[in-house]
């Protein structure tokens, strides 16, 4: 044992020495295919190959590995390997108690951060049946909006960069701190910000906030169309994008989609119309839907959405009330038993959350709805008979976020 | 399930969530849907399958994108969705030999190892050997 | 020499290097002044100098090749910098600011980043191959310098089948990016590899034919003459004589030139084809596995090859060193008579004066108003920027004098002028454009820009016979 360098003795071994032959690294896993998908998958017909998009890849939105059977440059199938980000949150959740959960949850999107704090903040309130003061809701809304906003000028940066537009990627970056920064100096945070609680928010809002927000207010819109001239009418973006993983509804509907992806093939499912929470049935807004399904589509629904957002974030500074932030909470807050739905809007689709309480203080069960996890099956169905070079565009497209497809 | 699906005055065409449930006695498969009829979301559970050896049959004959929800309940729970074609692990590693999400799970004990044979030493090999059941697995008082 | 160990080693570093060199120059002066005086070395000089005079030719072209070596990597230098701070500027955001004033010197210290990491070779990589494909790569773009006419007499090679010669060195650039691809042992390389040599080759035929239109106006393949024929009209009034731009290849044919830049674009791996190192799809493409020094050739060969078709495009149908307007004769026409050139041996005592006098004085001269206007400077410090300013000066004056008695400089600041011209093109198109798909990019050579380039060269061809018969 002592001599031979092929064997791993112990991974807290100092002198251990991983030394295996030089073998040739492929997509193919080690073991024999555990079900009939996996084996149809992994059997190679003549001329195919197994490559990997592996999880260090510049473009895959966080840590994916893809294995995609290539038949030459067109691709005719692909395994989606995921658990590369996977952190347990849902277990984790279990063992701490409700306020830990939301800090918890946090790097879930952690682009939109807000969207998944909110996801331990309304199950509680649902479950406690509390009532937030309105104050509260406002802000949150506010949150909300401004995230929603700050996450899909991104999205459009990278479905460009994932293109090889270099530009339009720090045209979003460019809105993104601008908001960042206001809700820096609204939460103490520039990305994970932790300002939700149970029963409200952790803070009102202060002078330097609403100054940079109307600041940014009355450039955005412009801001907003002038950085899109470089990419909507760019020919070579166009003929790229156009009829590109186009979806119809039935299919949408199938593959439990939700959110822009949903949207832009014509079905006006949003959950802040289907199943208002918070202050939304108050806020006039218009929910875009595109019909052609396609990436072009669901690009410009992200735009089409940016304009609703910051119409909503205008009807809420008109419409804000005064008064307290946050409810009065026990300080160790134990939640009748019960079981609770809650779902919200996030830029991705339908966030939610089943959550169920024993009546002590942590969560019994606190079950996540990623938006990006189910969106991401479609991948299965859209990539194949595209080129590899399309195999971005069309994940770039679906929005995915690597953090909520793993918890 | 097919029949919310399909008949005309409910339509409950969107999945809105699959995951499972384990109560500490048993386990649970738990659907929301959303039909644009109905103005909450409809839960249906799919209650009291036992522990050792849960199975229900699976709905991506109606749902595709359910796959992967129950995909994750299984490698979450080992509860086996009948009928789906692709039934394997997709957060642990392939060769991972428990399931994280029950109430019985302790990490170090059953959990697969890779080839070397150590423990690490902060974590416990097995549980005291006088505690008492109760102790370890955290019941729901739901049901 | 243990005892000069104890010595060495309590110098610094700095007086490591400067110990060395002093005892080297001063053993080089006492062997120059030995020579000289016992006659040796004035007898071997002029030996030396009758051989190379004899073999004029090789001389020339050892000497053309040299320069043309060491000309590359500086350019190379020049245009990355180029590109990261005009891409970054097109971004809104700074580019390199920190390596020197304006970051200047960045591309220095890239280079010397590319020599200072690690060199390996892949498991598995074929050795010969993985290690020749850089190298192949590197040449086909440097030995294409060699054909280009910079200036009035100053071209590599001078062959009357140039560009014929052009553009089998950019055949070239096939072969190494299909050894580079083939050779590392990877399945991304081996996709790049061969999208990089799929479209190079679509896009060499309509490059060629769109340059077969001027071959035809011209008359001949060699580079130098087809930038004498476009040094201005030949006939007609003075004025006009002027213009020369007007007679440059680009307004007879425009379709030409604007398939031939396309192509180039192509040719050259640049946005918006530049899916051979599309970094969002298969990382590095054919240079996934090269680091290093290997990876510094395929990255100069990039920019050297960006340069090379800038310049070609330049010397084909913009003129290559013919200044747009000759000043000489426009001024003339208006009565003016510009004759500037100064002789330096007649300036005689002038002379005297001007090297002995005149510098200390406009030193002082530009140190004073610094020094007493900067109350915080003191004056060590202004005579240092004084000195410098009086250097900037003095450096473009004799720059003005070069540029106009001598022709050479001219028609190489023109050259180098309109080359960076385009160069800043493909910049900018990199910082603006996205990628085309595979399959579009060869749809676009083979569909429209080859049936286009046979187009232009039938147009161009009836068009001279009919020209022919009505003269």
């Amino acid at each position: 044992m002592a001599a031979d360098p092929t064997r791993v003795r112990s991974l807290d071994d100092p002198t251990v020495i991983v030394d295996t032959p030089a073998t040739i690294y492929d997509a193919v896993p080690p073991y024999p295919p555990q079900t009939e998908r996996e084996a149809e998958f992994y059997t190679l017909r003549d001329g195919e190959m197994l490559i990997n998009l592996g999880p260090q890849h510049p473009s895959t939105h966080g840590v994916l590995r893809v294995v995609l059977k290539i038949d030459g440059e067109r691709v005719v199938d692909l395994d989606p390997v995921l658990g590369y980000l996977h952190r347990g949150v849902e277990k984790i959740c279990e063992n701490c108690d409700w306020h830990m959960a939301i800090s918890n949850c946090d790097p879930l999107e952690y682009i939109a951060s807000m969207f998944s704090e909110a996801l331990p903040v309304l199950a509680a309130e649902k479950l406690l049946e509390l009532k937030v003061p309105r104050r509260a809701e406002y802000i949150r809304v506010l949150a909300w909006e401004l995230n929603r906003i700050s996450s899909h000028a991104l999205f459009m940066g990278w479905l460009a960069l994932d293109l090889g537009g270099l530009t339009p990627i720090l045209y979003g970056f460019i809105e993104r701190d601008e908001i960042v920064e206001m809700l820096a100096s609204l939460t103490g945070q520039r990305l994970l910000f932790n300002y939700l609680r149970i029963g409200g928010v952790n803070g009102d809002l202060n002078h330097d906030f609403l100054s940079r927000l109307g600041d940014w207010m009355s450039r955005a819109a412009h801001r907003i169309e002038d950085s899109q001239t470089l990419i909507n009418e760019n020919e070579i973006f166009v003929k790229r994008v156009r009829g590109l993983g186009t979806i119809d509804r039935a299919t949408a509907l199938r593959m439990c989609l939700t959110g822009p992806p949903l949207r832009a093939t014509g079905i006006p499912y949003d959950v802040r119309r289907a199943h208002p929470y918070s202050v939304y049935p108050e806020l006039e807004f218009g929910i875009p839907t595109r019909t052609e399904g396609d990436s072009y589509a669901r690009y410009l629904l992200h735009l089409d959405e940016i304009r609703q957002s910051i119409h909503i974030i205008d009807q809420v500074l008109h419409q804000m009330p005064d008064g307290p932030v946050m409810a009065k909470l026990p300080r160790l807050l134990r939640i009748p038993p019960g079981r609770a739905f809650a779902a919200l809007e996030s830029p991705r689709g339908q966030y939610a959350v089943y959550a169920m309480s024993d009546g002590s203080d942590q969560p019994f069960r606190f079950r996540i709805h990623d938006p990006s996890y189910f969106n991401l099956q479609t991948v299965g169905l859209l990539m194949p008979g595209n080129l590899i070079a399309d195999t971005m565009a069309i994940m770039a497209s679906l929005d995915p976020i690597m953090g909520g497809v793993d918890k | 399930m097919r029949t919310l699906h399909d008949d005309p005055d409910l339509r409950f065409t969107l999945l809105a969530d699959i995951c499972g449930v384990d109560t500490g006695r048993k386990m649970q498969v738990v659907y929301h849907l959303w039909s644009a009829t109905s103005p909450d979301w409809l839960r249906v559970i799919a209650d009291d399958l036992p522990r050792d050896d849960p199975r229900v049959p699976s709905v991506t004959f109606l749902w595709k994108g359910a796959e992967w929800g129950e995909r994750e309940a299984y490698d979450m729970f080992g509860i086996i969705f009948e009928g789906n074609r692709d039934l394997r692990r997709i957060y642990m590693p392939p060769d991972y030999k428990s399931f994280p999400l029950r109430k019985d799970f302790l990490l170090p004990d059953d959990a697969a190892r890779s080839p070397g044979m150590g423990v690490r030493h902060m974590e416990q090999t097995a549980p005291p050997a006088d505690a008492p059941d109760e102790v370890l697995l955290r019941r729901s008082q739901l049901d | 020499m243990s005892v000069l160990a104890r010595p060495w080693s309590r110098l610094t570093l700095a007086g490591k290097i400067v110990l060395p060199l002093l005892l080297l120059l001063l053993l080089l002066t006492i062997v120059l002044v030995a020579g000289v005086a016992t006659g040796i070395i004035p007898f071997l000089l002029g030996w030396l100098i009758q051989l190379a005079v004899d073999n004029i030719g090789i001389v020339r072209f050892i000497v053309a090749a040299t320069a043309v070596l060491l000309f590359t990597v500086p350019t190379a230098f020049v245009i990355i910098y180029m590109e990261m701070k005009f891409i970054a500027l097109m971004n809104l955001r700074l580019g390199p600011n920190r390596v020197g004033p304006w970051g200047l010197l960045q591309s220095a210290i890239h280079g010397f980043k590319v020599l200072a990491k690690e060199d390996y070779t892949p498991t598995g990589a074929d050795v010969a191959v993985f290690t020749l494909a850089p190298i192949v790569t590197y040449l086909s773009s440097v030995l294409a310098f060699l054909v280009l006419p910079f200036a009035p007499g100053l071209i590599g090679m001078d062959m009357n089948i140039g560009l014929l010669y052009f553009f089998a060195m950019g055949g070239l650039t096939v072969l190494g990016l299909l050894m580079a691809g083939w050779s590392s042992f990877n399945k991304y390389s081996l996709l790049g590899g061969l999208r990089a040599a799929a479209q190079i080759i679509s896009y060499e035929i309509p490059l060629t034919l769109a340059v077969v239109g001027v071959i035809i106006l011209a008359g001949t393949m060699s580079l130098n003459q087809i930038v004498l024929n476009q040094s201005g009209l030949t006939s007609g009034p003075p004025i006009l004589r002027s213009l020369t731009f007007l007679d440059w290849y680009v307004w007879q044919q425009p379709l030409a030139f604007l398939i031939f830049f396309i192509a180039a674009t192509a040719e050259g791996n640049r946005a918006p084809f530049d899916l051979t190192e599309a970094d969002s799809e298969i990382v590095a493409g054919f240079a996934t596995e090269y680091s290093g020094m290997r990876f510094g050739f395929f990255f100069f060969a990039e920019y050297v090859n960006v340069f090379i078709l800038s310049a070609l495009t330049v010397v084909l149908f913009l003129g290559g060193w013919t200044a747009p307007i000759d000043l000489g004769l426009l001024l003339s026409q208006f009565g003016i008579g510009v004759d500037p050139t100064i002789d330096p041996s007649r300036l005689g005592h002038l002379l005297l004066f001007g090297v002995l006098i005149v510098p200390p004085l406009a030193i002082l001269l530009l140190t004073l108003p610094i020094w007493m206007l900067r109350s915080d400077w003191s004056f060590l410090k202004s005579l240092v920027v004084g000195f410098i300013l009086f250097n900037v000066l003095a450096g473009a004056l004799v720059g003005l004098w070069l540029t106009l008695s001598f022709e050479v400089v001219l028609g190489l600041i023109w050259f180098l002028a309109k080359t960076y011209f385009f160069v800043f093109v493909f910049v900018w198109m990199r910082g603006t454009l996205p990628r085309v798909r595979v399959d579009q990019l060869m749809g676009f050579a083979w569909k429209w820009l080859l049936p286009a380039a046979l187009l232009n060269l039938f147009v161009t061809a009836a068009a001279v016979v009919v020209v022919e018969q009505l003269r």
